[in-house]
């Protein structure tokens, strides 16, 4: 369990994990129901503002070395203050990563599972969590990275495997709800970025902290494209004015793929990629609140929690009693919540820590 | 002893999971599973559904490779729903159905002019059902056209009915019209869904051509001028408007949809001859450009200018043909346009004044109208599209015959 350090192209993959795994279960439709047909302006609009989260992130922590957020939050408020925010981000990483796991064992039974109870279905990935969090977090990073390209191939493909179903004409009218339903409140669409939240966490693991300027910037520009060929594969092949809720739109998506009568149903394909996918990301989420959980309780090893946070996920994956009060969750309560911790906490934290530290060095003088 | 537990809890586990997922393996388990290949829904008594399940016979799969046409089984059920049929039909025949192969959906004509959105959203709501699943409004009983769906050159029902759609890219007579599309044009506010127009042929004599409006020109389901034995046919589109049937297409009609819709890689027609009155010329005409839709809004209606270009050539040969003459080819080629222009005129202006359906989703063009949703909703493209008018213009580039010029 001897953490160790990850070179910068593996930090990369781990950010655009987190991003991608969000996508593939029903991301691309949320954010097409917040902005409908103007989904892919908005989608480059919160781009770039995420690009600047990112830069400024990068701009905050360059004062703290490899110190992540749990150990400046001790820095600017104490013990107690670094317990809370641990206790929000805890909170945060396991609430989102239980949800999107339900959802997305909920898509698996539907497709393929029928008559399988959703714990069962469950299991296997609490299983692989109990394994990984017996290996180092290098290696687990390293199975990322081995995941990462076949993702990213599966979107690419998916996208122009579709290509001769698409009516391009979706994409009007040009600003779908109006100009502020896409510019101003669709800036809550940022939401979508939720894996900058990683960079709070990554400074103590990276080999070369000089290169954190282009992990923060690379990660979001290239969730930025899985978002637009994600987003514009949905908004494309299906029509946005009715809101027809699919389980997996990708997976629909999926379905339509045809080369001739020989080369058919490749959505099992998919999904098996996909399932290595949400499994890398319950790893890097479960690692990181492993991780947060040992700085708040200064405990010497993860051994003792290799267990239990792995449950921890699975029996907040089963709270839920419908696959409404999913949906209720995510698209009411967790999108708020990310841009609250991610993008108002964090940063606030981030930069208050900055003050102080001038403020010091303004007396040390 | 560490290693013991570990191998225990390992081996726990596996027969855990193990038995957990049996029951979703044992549902598609080849032993109890019935494949269906097509299935026929028509209007059945006191307000059901008349249900048929086409199988393919389980010894089929293996005999697969053999000259002969695999046997079907044919089974119909009355029910409520399509939920129920289906689950009345898994009691009946003690096995469960599995609508993974299915490749057919056939709904009888009484029944679409009813309705039939509300099925279509529990196909679409099924995992198992494709979106590739062909779509069909037959002209006879749906029953009765799957009973008469006999595939004369495969040896595979379900090949068949994957493939028999697939000559509308080169004669342009019917359309591939399958379940993904017709629910997609279903719920979309700027187009309307079609199917695929299918019927029994009872006639069997031989009708002449006649003049300019060829009988094939005029040709649909269940009163085609094909010989043989009784079979299952498909010319021609079956129009919806919300979920409805409001008409039917005849081929050249149909034709005209897809030369619209970019969707037709060739295909023949027949005009007057510049040289031998009473006789006509058969001219293979093949798309040259993508076929530009433009709409603008004059006095709140839509003016749709329509603009194709095909490139010829002359299929017809008689011993006084002169094809290397260019003022033949260009009277030929404005024949072409004239005749070309015509159709698609008549067929826009059904479509949009009787049938007040928007197949060729032309709504999707105006879209860029728009800044808003809102602003196109108020706008209301469906009712506004009746009041459509087109101007089409047609540029045909005869340029010359096969292998003989001149005779």
């Amino acid at each position: 369990m001897t953490d160790t350090k990850i070179t910068s192209k593996e930090a990369i993959m781990l950010i655009v994990t987190i991003f991608v795994s969000h996508t593939i279960v029903t991301l691309s439709k949320n954010l097409l129901s917040n902005t409908k047909s103007a989904t892919l302006i908005n989608l480059i609009y919160v781009g770039i503002i995420a690009l600047l989260f990112a830069y400024i992130i990068f701009r905050l922590l360059r004062n703290f070395a490899s110190l992540d957020i749990i150990d400046i939050s001790q820095y600017l408020g104490g013990p107690i203050f670094k317990n809370i925010v641990g206790g929000i981000f805890i909170a945060y990483f396991i609430g989102t990563s239980s949800n999107l796991l339900r959802e997305f064992c909920e898509g698996l039974r539907v497709a393929f599972f029928p008559m399988t109870n959703i714990l069962f279905i469950l299991i296997p990935f609490i299983l692989v969590l109990f394994l990984t969090n017996s290996l180092s977090f290098s290696s687990n990073i390293k199975t990322v990275s081995l995941v990462f390209p076949f993702v990213l191939i599966s979107i690419v493909f998916l996208f122009f495997g579709n290509f001769q179903n698409f009516s391009f004409e979706r994409m009007f009218p040009l600003l779908g709800k109006g100009f502020s339903d896409t510019f101003i409140t669709g800036i809550g669409n940022i939401f979508a970025f939720s894996g900058i939240s990683c960079l709070y966490f990554i400074p103590p693991y990276l080999k070369e902290p000089q290169q954190m300027k282009k992990i923060c910037l690379t990660s979001v520009i290239i969730g930025l494209f899985y978002f637009l060929f994600c987003t514009a594969t949905v908004l494309l092949l299906f029509s946005f004015f009715v809101d027809v809720d699919e389980v997996l739109p990708l997976y629909s998506a999926a379905s339509y793929i045809e080369f001739g009568v020989f080369f058919q149903r490749l959505e099992p394909l998919f999904m098996l990629i996909w399932i290595l996918e949400i499994g890398c990301y319950m790893i890097i989420i479960n690692r990181f609140s492993i991780h947060i959980f040992q700085k708040m309780t200064n405990l010497k090893s993860q051994k003792p929690l290799a267990m239990i946070f792995p449950l921890f996920v699975l029996g907040i994956a089963l709270l839920p009693q419908n696959y409404s009060i999913i949906r209720f969750l995510e698209t009411n309560i967790y999108s708020y919540f990310i841009i609250a911790v991610v993008f108002v906490l964090g940063i606030t934290i981030l930069f208050l820590a900055n003050l102080k530290k001038r403020k010091e060095r303004k007396n040390s003088l | 002893m560490k290693h013991l537990i570990k191998v225990f809890c390992f081996v726990i586990i596996f027969v855990i999971l193990t038995v957990s997922f049996s029951s979703s393996y044992l549902q598609v388990n080849l032993d109890n599973i019935a494949v269906v290949v097509a299935i026929g829904i028509d209007k059945g008594e006191n307000n059901t559904l008349k249900v048929s399940f086409q199988f393919t016979a389980p010894s089929s799969v293996s005999e697969s490779g053999s000259s002969e046409t695999a046997p079907t089984i044919l089974k119909s059920i009355d029910a409520s729903s399509i939920s129920s049929a289906v689950n009345l039909m898994n009691s009946h025949l003690g096995k469960e159905l599995t609508l993974a192969h299915c490749k057919l959906v056939v709904f009888s004509e009484e029944l679409a002019k009813e309705g039939i959105s509300d099925i279509i959203y529990t196909f679409m709501n099924d995992a198992q059902m494709r979106p590739s699943c062909n779509v069909v409004v037959s002209k006879c009983p749906a029953n009765y056209y799957i009973e008469n769906s006999k595939p004369f050159l495969e040896p595979l029902i379900s090949k068949y009915y994957e493939l028999f759609v697939s000559s509308n890219q080169f004669t342009g007579y019917t359309a591939n019209a399958t379940l993904g599309k017709f629910f997609d044009n279903m719920i979309c506010q700027s187009c309307d869904s079609y199917a695929i127009l299918g019927g029994i042929n009872f006639q069997l004599s031989k009708n002449a051509q006649e003049g300019f409006s060829t009988k094939e020109s005029a040709d649909i389901s269940n009163s085609a001028s094909l010989n043989g034995s009784t079979s299952s046919e498909n010319v021609g589109l079956a129009v919806f408007r919300e979920g409805k049937l409001v008409g039917e297409l005849n081929a050249i009609e149909t034709l005209a949809f897809m030369c619209i819709g970019n969707t037709v890689k060739g295909f023949l027609i027949s005009v007057p001859s510049s040289q031998i009155e009473n006789e006509t010329l058969d001219i293979y005409l093949t798309p040259s450009h993508k076929t530009k839709i433009d709409v603008s809004f004059v006095n709140g209606s839509p003016f749709i200018k329509i603009h194709s270009k095909f490139s010829g050539q002359i299929r017809s040969m008689t011993n006084d043909s002169n094809y290397l003459d260019n003022e033949v080819l260009k009277r030929i080629s404005e024949a072409c346009n004239r005749y070309l222009e015509y159709v698609f005129t008549q067929y826009l202006y059904k479509t949009a004044k009787e049938y007040k359906s928007d197949i060729n989703a032309i709504g999707k063009t105006s879209l860029k109208l728009f800044k808003t949703i809102s602003q196109y909703e108020d706008y209301g493209w469906r009712e506004h599209f009746q009041d459509s008018f087109f101007d089409v213009s047609v540029d045909v580039n005869v340029k010359s015959s096969s292998l003989l010029s001149d005779s």
